[in-house]
Parts: structure tokens; sequence; C-alpha cells
């Protein structure tokens, strides 16, 4: 289980205090204004940002001490999640082995991982070769590919149009029923993920301020926030 | 059929092309048109050679230097690092009559260098004439250059990549490969195209740290051939084969080389995970200390001069200022004016006629003029004008002329792109509007162009304020600018007054720098 319990994060202009539990396996779904909170939450997971008191474990086991690079936890970014000068297979394998030097089977499992996610064939491709949507099924694949038993990914469809968007989430739920991991991910439009995610998170202000199933949250007394939130972001 | 005038862009670019052929018809004819080449090509080989060595020498040290010091200011934050970045991006508008000045006063035989090693009891001579001097001086000028270039390119890479190299837990070589590297390998080519092509057009500096006939640039070669020989048959050729070499160079490095926008972030900036590293601490350290030893001291040399300024506020002083100034004006009034007719045609061929070839042409006219030597052009145009004014006043028509064209593909760079701007952002709103003309000029347009346009004014005010290129045909007791005082003070080995007259060129140069940097960076 992902255990958050009073994480505080402090700037000049913006304070954050996260408490927040994700069991094993789920896909909780972080809804909530621009600005609110959401990003920092998921970096502050990744290690990018320190929390000045606070605990954050991973199935028991602390995060904090751990550098981003030791940490059991794996990223996708909204943008920007491939090296361009790299082909397709050697961004995947980064999630391996960031020398790029590999063993026959990790290369295996590169392959493995690209049919996993629909690019099969596509190995040797650059990433200014491909669309939008294929370039996140990439970062999809590297960070699945990696073993990590956390994957956070911020607003990773928000830049595809709504068809495509709806179907990069489909994969995601096929991915989890191939392999569990825990999912934590940011989002903009909770519908999309209404059917899939096992829970919802409301992030406004740095704080979670509501966390539950994702119908009783768009159903509950949040309603209207969060879509008010959804309009304006 | 109804007859439309033809736009003043248009009128420009046909004006200016006919300037530059006009000027080489006059100058290859006024021999009688002889095939003078065959004569003068075993003088050519060696200026070529000499031309090609210096200029790549100069190109292989100043990226040497400024990548270092880009790398290491990317991976450092000291106390002074601003400062830093300001002496930088300034080194880029040192006149080049001054960055010789002070190579003389650093490295020369009276130098700061020979004095402190005379004072430890060593007693040999060198001599800073030919490549020593050569180099120093454009390693000076360029090295910084390279830095400051190469830095901003390195801030551009993603936060997201930044991130990632952070959960991968990439090694300092890897950071390199992954990151760093691919930022450089895009930048290199363009920027080592450029410095090489303003080496191997170098002229104040060649001209004053050669050291004889031998080592001369094309550009020397043509000034030479113009002032001492009056043979302009062969400055006319010597001119048409530098113009071949840089024009092909401009045009490979204007297409070849045109990048890609950089990626767009939102996230704020992150520091780098390779600045722990106990290893490249100390390289960083190394190549800092090496570029302020290097740096420092030839930025810092006219500051000597402070105590001499009184020494030198006579009246050939202030002349020399007036004249400065008013070619400043005129040059850079000149250069916005023709920048911004050239720009508003390549915007309309672009977004209203579809043509965007055609606009492709009118943005590359201004970087053509990079190429054209300015000594074959100036002695073309003296030629022809002197049939039609008095050939005295010559100088007083070609230098802010001459000026004003090379400071245009600089103008152009800040102007063109707003120009765009300005009508991505209320085209459609002017066109359903009806508004058009000057009202469009007045109402769409000044309020995102008036700082570009004061940035490219100020920019190329800089550039002529210090110029120290055709005055050199022209200068004399009767026409002096601030540069030529200098050169003559040099000439006489009147460092102390050549110190004062370099400080207040830089100084001015400087403001007018840093104006052009404010306005640049302003938003509308």
């Amino acid at each position: 289980m992902l255990a958050i319990e009073k994480c505080r994060l402090t700037w000049p202009d913006f304070e954050a205090d996260y408490t927040l539990n994700v069991e094993a396996g789920a896909l909780c779904a972080v809804v909530g204004p621009s600005g609110g909170g959401k990003t920092t939450l998921l970096h502050m997971i990744a290690g990018f940002e320190k929390p000045e008191s606070g605990t954050l474990t991973l199935n028991g086991q602390s995060l904090l001490p751990l550098e981003p690079s030791k940490r059991p936890v794996a990223i996708v970014f909204q943008d920007h999640n491939l090296f361009p000068h790299l082909t397709v297979a050697e961004n995947v394998a980064l999630g391996l082995r960031p020398s790029l030097r590999m063993t026959p089977e990790e290369r295996r499992a590169v392959g493995e991982m690209l049919e996993a996610v629909g690019l099969s064939g596509f190995e040797k491709r650059r990433p200014g070769e491909m669309s939008g949507g294929q370039r996140q099924r990439v970062a999809l694949a590297r960070a699945l590919v990696s073993g990590r038993p956390l994957i956070l990914l911020d607003e990773p469809f928000s830049s595809l149009d709504p068809g495509l968007r709806r179907d990069m989430v489909r994969l995601v739920g096929e991915l989890r029923r191939r392999r569990p991991v825990t999912i934590v991910m940011t989002i903009h439009t909770p519908e999309d993920v209404a059917d899939l995610a096992d829970q919802m998170a409301f992030v406004a202000e740095g704080r979670v301020i509501a966390s539950g199933p994702p119908a009783a949250i768009l159903n509950g007394p949040l309603a209207s926030r969060i879509a008010s939130a959804v309009s304006d972001s | 059929m109804t007859y439309s005038p033809p736009h003043p862009g248009s009128l420009v670019a046909f004006a200016i092309v006919a300037l530059v052929a006009g000027g080489f018809i006059a100058l290859a004819t006024v021999d009688g048109g002889k095939p003078a080449l065959l004569s003068i090509s075993p003088y050519l080989v060696q200026v070529l050679t000499f031309s090609v060595i210096q200029a790549a020498l100069s190109t292989l040290l100043s990226l040497a230097l400024g990548i270092g010091l880009a790398l290491a200011l990317a991976r450092r934050s000291f106390t002074g690092r601003e400062i830093v970045l300001a002496v930088l991006g300034t080194t880029m508008v040192i006149p080049t009559i001054v960055a010789v000045y002070a190579v003389f006063a650093i490295y020369g035989r009276s130098g700061l260098l020979a004095e402190a090693l005379r004072f430890f009891g060593w007693d040999g001579s060198f001599s800073i004439f030919g490549y020593p001097g050569i180099l120093i001086a454009h390693v000076f000028l360029n090295g910084p250059f390279v830095a400051r270039i190469t830095l901003d390119a390195l801030r551009q890479v993603p936060a997201e990549h930044w991130r990632l190299a952070t959960a991968f837990g990439f090694s300092p070589a890897q950071i390199f490969r992954h990151l760093d590297w691919p930022v450089l390998r895009a930048e290199l080519p363009g920027l080592a195209g450029l410095v090489f092509l303003l080496c191997f057009k170098s002229f104040a500096i060649v001209l004053a740290l050669g050291g004889g006939p031998s080592r001369a640039t094309l550009e020397v070669a043509i000034f030479e051939a113009l002032k001492i020989d009056l043979d302009f048959g062969r400055a006319a050729w010597l001119a048409l084969i530098q113009l071949a070499i840089c024009l092909s160079l401009t045009a490979i490095l204007n297409w070849a080389f045109a990048r890609a926008p950089a990626g767009h972030t939102l996230r704020a900036p992150v520091s780098r995970p390779d600045i722990e590293n106990r290893r490249l601490r100390i390289i960083d350290a190394v190549i800092l200390a090496i570029g302020a030893l290097f740096i420092a001291p030839l930025a810092l040399s006219v500051l000597d001069g402070l105590r001499h300024v009184p020494a030198v506020l006579d009246a050939d002083f202030i002349e020399a200022f007036a004249t400065s100034l008013a070619i400043a004006v005129t040059a850079a009034s000149l250069a916005c004016l023709l920048a911004l007719a050239l720009a508003s045609a390549a915007r309309r061929r672009r977004v209203a006629l579809k043509s965007p070839r055609i606009a492709a042409l009118y943005d590359f006219l201004p970087s053509t003029l990079l190429a054209v030597p300015p000594f074959a052009l100036t002695a073309g145009l003296f030629l022809l004008i002197r049939r039609f004014a008095d050939p005295s006043q010559a100088g007083l028509i070609l230098l802010p002329l001459i000026n004003g064209l090379a400071a245009l593909p600089f103008a152009y760079r800040y102007i063109a792109p707003r120009l765009l701007t300005a009508e991505e952002r209320y085209g459609r709103v002017a066109a359903s509007l009806g508004i058009t003309g000057l009202s469009k000029l007045r109402l769409m347009d000044w309020p995102v162009l008036k700082r570009p346009l004061g940035a490219g004014f100020a920019l190329a005010m800089a550039l002529s304020f210090g110029d120290f290129g055709i005055i050199a045909l022209f200068g004399g007791a009767e026409l002096r600018t601030l540069p030529y005082l200098l050169y003559e003070r040099l000439g006489a080995y009147r460092m102390d007054e050549a110190a004062a007259i370099g400080l207040l060129i830089v100084l001015a140069a400087f403001l007018l720098a840093h104006v052009s940097g404010r306005l640049s960076h302003a938003g509308d």
C-alpha cells in the first residue's frame, strides 16, 4: 500500500500538506484544479520534491530516505518523456539499464513490452517520427518494463484528442491486467477513468480534500467543484 | 486590369541587389575588365591558405573554450555568476579595434604579461604578431559568444528530461551523452560556421596583428589592393572569391542547420543531478579558472584608460565622437527601415500570398550581406558615385550606407519575427475590421514592434559606433571616427590615450547593447 501521512512542503507562495492512502494494485485518479498541487504530489512521491515533515511509505518501506533513482517508482510526464536522439527501443531500455548495455533477456523484455503497447516493429524509429499517442505508449512501455511496483502518470494523455485519450486509458487497463502495479494518475477529465479507477482523490490548495470510490467522489458533495475544476483546466 | 504599385519591401530588395551588383560591376570593369585572376593566383593561394588556417584554428579554440565554459556554467552556481554571464554577453559587442588594443595591452612587448615575466627575472622576448595575436583576439571575441549561445541552448533542455535523468540515476557520462551532447550536436555546426565566417572575414585584427603582407585575410588583401596598390581589378577578383566562399557558407548555415523550435515546457526548472560529482567539480573549477585568466585581463584592460580620459577629451575627440554618433544614428535608422520594409514584404508573401519560398528569399537577403566584402562594395560604389558627387565627400555617404547594410541582418532578426507575431495575433481581426495600411501599422503592428525595433536600432548603433572597417579607407585628418582615432593612437604607440578612447568606445557599445538586450527581452 502507498501511504502518505501529513507530508508537508512549503514555498514562498504555496503550501502543501498531503495525506492519502492507495491500496496495492489499485489505480488512483487524482483530479483537481490547475495549480492545486496534483503534480507536486506526484513529484513528491517520485522524490523530486522533499517534504519537510510527514511519512511516505510503499508496502511498509519508507521512500523518503531514497534518492529518486532508488525508489520503486516509475513516472510518465505529459510531454518530453522521450529522448529524441535515441530510438524507441533505446528509450524503453533506459527503464531497465541507463547505460543501454543490455543482456539478451533485457532486449527481449523491451521487445515484449513494445508489443504489449502495440508498437511492435517501431523499435528503430525515433520519437520525432511518431505521433503524440505513440510517444506516450513508448513512455508507458518504459515505465512498465522497469518492473517498479508504483507507476505515476502525470497527466499523461492530456495533450491527446478525446478518442485517443480513451484508447490510452483502455490500454492502461489492459496492461494492469497483465501485470499488477499500483498507479497514481493525475487527470483533467475524470469521466475518462471513472470505469477504470479504483479510487479517486480530489486535490486542491495543496491538500487531498477527499478520497474514495470514483462514483462517490463524482456524485458526492464535491461534484460541482470537480466539474468547475475540469472546465477551468 | 488595375495597376498595383510594388511593395516597398520589393523595391528595397531590388535596390540592395542593384547596389551590390552595380558596385561589383563598377569595380570589375574599371580596368577594362581584364581577366586578372591568373596573374594573382600565387598570391591568392597564399591569402586563402592563411585565411582558412587562422579561421579554422580560431574556430576550434573558440569552440573549445566556449563549450567548456558553457558546460561548467550550466553545472555551477556561485556568487557573481550573473556578472560572469553579463561579461560573456558583452564581449560580442566589443569593437575589434578595442580587442586589438587589449591584446597589445596584455600580451604586447610592453604588455602586462611581459612586465610580469620581467618582474620574475625573465629577459627573453616574444612577438604577438602573426598567429598568436590573431588567435588570442579571435578567441577573446568569439569564445565567450560561443559560451553564451551554448549556455542558452543547454537551458532549453526540458525539465522533464532532467527529472528522468534523476529518476534513472544517470551517471555524469550518461547525462553528457543523453542531455548535453544532443544540444551541442545541434548547435555546433551552426556556431562553428558562424565563428569561421567571422574569423575568415576578419579585418581590423589581422590588419593590426598580422605582422606583414604574408599574413592577410581576403578582407585585408582587398583593402591593400584598394588603398595601397590601387589595383581595382585585383580587389574585384578577391572580393568575388570571398563573396562566393562566404555566400556558400551563409547559405549552408541558413538552410542546413535551421533548428527545430525549442521544446516547450511549463515545468519549473530543476537542478542538474551531476552537480555533486567530485571529478566534475574539479574539472569545472579548472575550466572556469582558465576562462577567467584568459578573458578577464583582456576585458578589463581598457579600465586602465580611466585615468587618461581627461587627457583625450580634446577637439579631435569631440569631432570623432560626433562623427561616430552621426554615422551610427544614420546607419541604425537605415538598417531598421530596410529591415522593416523587407520583413513586411516577407510577411505579406508568407501570410497573404501564401508563397513561403519567396518569403524565404526576403529572409535570406539580409544574411547574404554578411558575405559581401565591405571594402569591395565600398570601392565599387565609390567608383559609381564619383561620377555624380564630390569624391572627397564620398566617405560621408558611404560610411553610413555600408554600416547600415552591415547592421541590416541583425536588425532584421529582431524585427521580422515580431512582425509575423503581430500578424498571427491581429491579422484576422484587422482583416475582418478592414484595418489596413498606416492604421494597421499604428494600431496592430506598432505595439508589438516598438520594442524589437528599439532593440534592433540600439544594436545596429552599437555595431556601427565601434566599427573599424571601411573608415580605414576614408579615414584621415578630414574624417575621423572614434575607432579610427584609436587606431591612430595605437599606431603612434600612445597606449594610454588608446586605452582611454577604447574605454569610451566600449562603454558606449555596452550601453547600447544593454539597452538592446533590455528591449528585446521586454514583453509587449
